[in-house]
């Protein structure tokens, strides 16, 4: 493999890691809360859809990125009265946006553009290159010539890392995942903050599931996210539920994604649909290996009433 | 003397059941005062009640004489009320300090200032002679420590009011002795304890008042001083209590279990067992004594068919099990009071008769086409017959097994695993949470066992049950046996230093 080659694979798997990374932050922020949201996928299609209609009319795919996450908001709001408010089950209302954001979506879609064969067509986001440091050999092509999303991400990784280790905010927003009802003793209102981790969860996979249609490819299709959701939900696993295990996670599943891109283009023998299980298959066995271990906030998953007895 | 708390006609309403019915309490500056009651008195209520975490359903709080309203944790912490729970509300993932600072509101800024935080806990912790290792997890320490955690915590809230919940029932005794002296610190410096406990012996040595609860009610207040434990047991439990002593048992039988050289997981002090040999005969109980997490628990799963042996023979009526799960146990006559009711022992979602059959599935009494349909009728009438028998009390058969108390949850037990009149009984902590006249029943009706010629494995942490009933008794220490010795005027000091491992 020449350097040509694995710069572009490695430019692509920047690329493909960045809408995971999105989402699998939120997931991050949700399940350190202690609520396990498997609703990412219909959050992103929502997000997706939003994104892509904002800047499909505008023209402007900022607008259509923040319109996306709060799409995604939005949706989640279901899932956090759901879960918080009637303290149900969380997997079944995760499941529930599954089910019903996409569909949604999709309803919305043929509501504006009616059923045709051509695909309506928005404004790609620009690449913002950064002076000087893009002319670093290697490096530069692949760090600093990309969209302004993708800075954002990495910001928002170093941030996560910080609020999580070194911020007393962060430290209570911990305690609400690890045990409820020590930090409810502790004076820290568990309710708000699991309302908190619901929209920062909906802001981030809508954002993530916007990256698409904005940044991506210019056009919206049915089943756009592909499982993405679930991979993130993989990556915050294989990650250990920290910042910078979500981030080595996601480049790694980034890493599969494009290069299963460029062996399709390789190859005329082997189909193509093999190749595409790639990244599918590195999660099975991510999980397989890291996911036996009982790890993570103690009270994940678990509903949470404060008068229990 | 200042009053700085008064709880005024406090009732607490789940469903249709009083947890607290017109309760009135208070508590003066600088003393301890006991709440005593048995369990589901309904102190444990008042308590959450009173830092917020409960609503009452009628009944005010004065606080230095003024009505508040506490709707929440975070508004009882900042009114000076802290309270160390019965299960500690620690964080295990978090470091002693990280538990100590969460939700502090008091420090402006976005991060953690170490140092200084550090110095003032420190400070608080000479102060009240509360040694702690700052860094250490959670996961870390002993419960005697994470105790000293719950109580530092509060004191740096600034709590002038501390609410210890049961504080003694985890701990070792010379842990209790130092319980006691940061309780006499506390006091000095002005604070105020309200203590709960159902211990006579503790109570009378570290209260200055004692009010008794009983069924929701408040019945009396007391001052320690002028009262006795035996007119506190009385009004406790709302009769007279006599004390009572077991007959040993004189003559055994046939070794019903033997365990020869059995090891498992040998490398850890906690949860393994190293070399241990030991017999249970027909007609005696065999104590095993010891600090709970010596391998208690891997005994009682190997003599269960839970777990297998990893080295070593069990041999039971005779054959040596190698291959045999619990079902095979079970089979062979052998039951089982599991350590943990709620989690190994019961099915919380279902019924209480459902409960009491569950080993019975397979029995042709309550089912017909090998377990395909059951008789309902006939499953009914065995469970009324328990219920009488063994004085379960539910409000019907139907109920959830996990709304009833911790008592009748174990008489649902004892029924279900007594009836088989099983050859071999191995009884986990089988009173550990109950009130005395719960207590005073599983003990009376494990004689009863024993005296039928059942072989009782007994296992308990607490050392006064197995002194008072077992015919032989064992101590464990880091998965070993440390030796045997004689149910009958047990050399006590012994037993105590081979607890400790000497």
């Amino acid at each position: 493999m020449n350097w040509n080659l694995l710069s572009e694979v490695l430019i692509s798997a920047v690329r493909m890691a960045t809408p995971l990374l999105f989402v699998a932050l939120a997931e991050l922020y949700s399940e350190r809360a202690g609520l396990v949201n498997i609703g990412l996928d219909g959050i992103m299609a929502f997000g997706s859809l939003v994104g892509f209609l904002v800047c499909f009319w505008t023209g402007n795919p900022f607008l259509g990125v923040l319109c996306g996450a709060l799409g995604g908001v939005l949706v989640n709001m279901v899932y956090a009265f759901c879960t918080v408010t009637l303290a149900g089950q969380q997997i079944v209302y995760g499941m529930a946006l599954n089910i019903f954001a996409p569909a949604l979506a999709s309803f919305i879609y043929r509501v504006v553009f009616g059923v045709s064969s051509t695909l309506a067509q928005a404004t790609l986001m620009k690449t913002v290159s950064i002076p000087v440091l893009k002319d670093v050999p290697f490096l530069g092509k692949l760090l600093f010539d990309q969209t302004p999303m993708v800075y954002g991400v990495y910001l928002l990784v170093i941030v996560t890392a910080i609020y999580f280790n070194r911020t007393k905010s962060g430290l209570n927003y911990k305690a609400v995942g690890e045990y409820p009802k020590a930090a409810e003793t502790m004076g820290i209102n568990v309710v708000l903050h699991k309302y908190i981790a619901c929209i920062l969860c909906g802001f981030l996979a809508g954002m993530g599931g916007a990256y698409l249609t904005t940044c991506y490819v210019n056009t919206y299709s049915d089943g756009i996210v592909a499982g993405r959701g679930f991979i993130a939900l993989a990556a915050v696993i294989f990650g250990r539920w920290s910042a910078s295990g979500v981030l080595l996670a996601c480049l790694l599943f980034g890493f599969f994604d494009a290069m299963q891109l460029r062996l399709q283009v390789g190859t005329d023998l082997i189909p193509y649909q093999l190749f595409q299980m790639i990244p599918y298959v590195m999660t099975l066995i991510a999980l397989t290996i890291f996911g036996s271990k009982i790890a993570g906030p103690k009270s994940k998953g678990k509903p949470y009433y404060r008068e229990e007895r | 003397m200042n009053e700085i708390l008064r709880m005024e006609h406090i009732s607490k309403q789940f469903g249709d059941f009083y947890a607290n019915k017109d309760i009135n309490f208070d508590v003066r500056k600088g003393e301890v005062h006991t709440l005593l009651g048995e369990n589901g008195a309904g102190k444990s209520t008042l308590m959450n009640v009173l830092i917020g975490l409960y609503q009452p359903t009628e009944g005010s709080i004065y606080l230095h004489g003024e009505k508040v309203h506490i709707e929440s944790p975070a508004q009882a912490v900042r009114l000076g009320i802290g309270m160390v729970h019965q299960h500690f509300m620690l964080v295990e993932a978090m470091t002693v300090m990280q538990n100590i600072i969460l939700g502090d509101k008091r420090y402006k800024g976005l991060f953690i200032n170490h140092d200084a935080r550090r110095k003032e806990i420190l400070e608080l912790s000479w102060r009240y002679g509360l040694n702690v290792d700052l860094e250490a997890k959670i996961t870390d320490i002993s419960v005697g420590t994470q105790q000293r955690v719950e109580i530092l915590k509060a004191l740096y809230r600034g709590a002038e009011l501390l609410i210890l919940d049961e504080p003694t029932a985890v701990l070792t005794d010379i842990e209790v002795e130092g319980l006691y002296s940061v309780i006499e610190k506390l006091k000095s410096e002005g604070k105020s304890i309200i203590f709960i406990s159902h211990k006579m012996r503790e109570v009378l040595h570290v209260s200055d008042r004692v009010t008794i609860l009983r069924a929701g009610k408040t019945i009396k207040t007391l001052e320690a001083s002028e009262t006795d434990g035996k007119e506190l047991a009385n009004l406790m439990i709302g009769r007279e209590l006599v004390e009572c002593e077991y007959r040993k048992a004189e003559a055994t039988g046939e070794p019903v279990i033997e365990l020869k050289h059995v090891s498992y997981n040998k490398a850890s002090k906690h949860n393994g067992l190293n070399d241990v040999s030991l017999a249970v005969r027909c007609g005696e109980i065999l104590g095993v004594a010891g600090v709970d997490g010596n391998g208690q628990s891997q005994l009682s799963q190997i003599v269960t068919g839970v777990t297998m042996a990893e080295a070593g023979e069990v041999v039971l009526k005779g054959c040596r099990v190698s291959h045999m799960t619990a079902a095979d146990f079970i089979e062979k006559n052998v039951s089982h009071i599991p350590e943990d009711r709620n989690r190994m022992g019961l099915v919380g979602n279902m019924t209480v008769e459902e409960n009491l059959l569950l080993k019975s599935t397979q029995n042709c009494a309550f089912c017909d086409a090998n377990g395909w349909h059951l008789k309902k009728k006939a499953m009914r009438a065995y469970a009324e017959t328990m219920r009488a028998k063994y004085d379960i009390r539910c409000q019907s058969m139907e109920q959830e097994i996990r709304s009833l108390s911790g008592g009748n949850q174990q008489k649902v037990i004892l029924a279900r695993e007594l009836e088989a009149s099983p050859d071999l009984l191995v009884a986990v902590h089988p009173t550990r949470g109950l009130d005395i006249g719960a207590t005073r029943y599983v003990r009376d009706t494990m004689i009863e066992a024993r005296d039928k010629g059942c072989a009782v494995l007994l296992i308990s942490a607490d050392f006064d049950e197995v002194l008072q009933m077992s015919d032989r008794i064992i101590v464990m220490f880091e998965g070993k046996v440390m030796g045997e010795y004689s149910g009958k005027n047990p050399p006590i000091q012994a037993i105590s230093l081979a607890m400790a491992g000497k």
